[in-house]
């Protein structure tokens, strides 16, 4: 276990680092943003045709109101964490692989939930937007990177955590109860 | 998804709700024990620029003792606001999440998580404090603080990493150490 957050706290401080350098900024996370919300314009035009990404931003054409997708709501960091969480579990390869591609389908779906979202709640109620945009879809964010962790590690094979001594064991942890493991 | 975590994402999102009301509420008295010790680091290591540090609801607000503008005399010190809530709200989420998990001991969890995360809002706090005065001011403002460059740059990287990584980070963490029983039986259940 603490081999584990050792690794998993490093590596999330090494690439959340890397994703601060100009380098990172200018080839990754602004072409990203743009991305993220082009993808978004795309999906709201389907029911709103008035709304157009121009960049990082989301600009309604009906009455001018406009997010702009920044640094923590880009889901960078979201990615970045769960990242680390999966290369610092013991885990073949070809798991970390699957659990990080459909993890930043997921992460990044949810993402763009929160953008759409936000653009139509600042357009009918402030406060209620600052809330959702400050604390509530922070939380729900990490929620969803822990839940993506969660059941991706489900989803190993436990022979060979069992084996290596995975971080659950070398924490001390006793394996559960069979009955416990059945019903739960 | 498999069904304990279903099962735990649902309890959790119905907890998230009443998590949120009793911090956003109880935020005056969750969040000063932060301040105090917001309040012991600015004594130990920020005496020369911090003159007091005071709470008012969740808002943190750092009297210096650094100056508006170039008059040196009679024009007041600059006071700086942080709202703290910026930087706590992983406590509701780790409320619910222990809630969530139907675990024995949860009032021992919930006193640990907020052990742990409680240095965590004070970094951020503290570090948007730094943020300010030595980088956003300006430079009539930063000047007089006297940090040198490479400092600047750790300020910059703490506050990004205090805002942006730590409010949701460590309260997940917390909840994996504290709930490595549920954990080992999410693993040994079927997906």
């Amino acid at each position: 276990m603490i081999r584990f957050f050792i690794t998993f706290l490093v590596l999330q401080a090494a690439l959340f680092g890397a994703e601060l350098t100009p380098w990172a900024q200018q080839f990754f996370v602004v072409p990203w943003t743009n991305t993220l919300a082009a993808i978004s314009a795309n999906l709201v035009t389907l029911a709103d045709p008035n709304v157009i990404a121009i960049g990082k931003v989301l600009r309604s054409n009906t009455n001018g109101f406009a997010v702009s997708i920044e640094a923590g709501c880009n889901g960078v960091e979201a990615t970045i964490v769960l990242l680390a969480a999966v290369l610092a579990f013991p885990a073949p390869w070809k798991n970390k692989l699957i659990g990080l591609a459909a993890g930043v389908v997921a992460v990044q779906g949810l993402n763009i939930v929160r953008v759409i979202s936000l653009f139509y709640l600042g357009q009918w109620n402030y406060k209620v937007f600052e809330w959702a945009h400050l604390y509530v879809w922070q939380a729900l964010i990490m929620l969803d990177v822990l839940v993506v962790w969660l059941v991706w590690v489900r989803t190993l094979p436990r022979a060979r955590d069992d084996r290596d001594g995975g971080p659950p064991a070398s924490g001390g942890v006793r394996p559960p109860a069979p009955a416990a493991a059945a019903t739960a | 998804m498999g069904g304990p975590v279903a099962r735990f994402v649902l309890r959790a999102l119905a907890w998230l709700p009443v998590a949120f009301a009793v911090w956003y509420f109880a935020a005056p008295l969750l969040l000063w024990p932060a301040k105090l010790l917001i309040d012991v680091i600015a004594r130990l290591w920020f005496a020369d620029i911090i003159r007091g540090v005071e709470q008012t609801g969740a808002i943190v607000t750092f009297v210096t003792t650094l100056k508006p503008g170039q008059a040196t005399a009679a024009s007041g010190a600059v006071a700086i606001d942080v709202n703290a809530l910026l930087y706590s709200f992983g406590l509701p989420l780790y409320a619910a999440l222990v809630l969530a998990a139907r675990e024995p001991h949860w009032p021992r969890n919930l006193a640990i998580g907020y052990a742990v995360i409680l240095p965590f809002v004070a970094w951020g706090v503290l570090a948007d404090f730094l943020k300010t005065v030595a980088i956003a001011a300006g430079p009539l403002v930063a000047s007089q603080t006297g940090f040198s460059a490479w400092q600047r740059e750790v300020i910059a990287f703490a506050y990004q990493f205090g805002s942006l990584i730590l409010p949701t980070v460590v309260p997940a963490i917390v909840w994996v150490i504290t709930h490595r029983r549920m954990f080992e039986r999410l693993r040994s259940a079927s997906p």
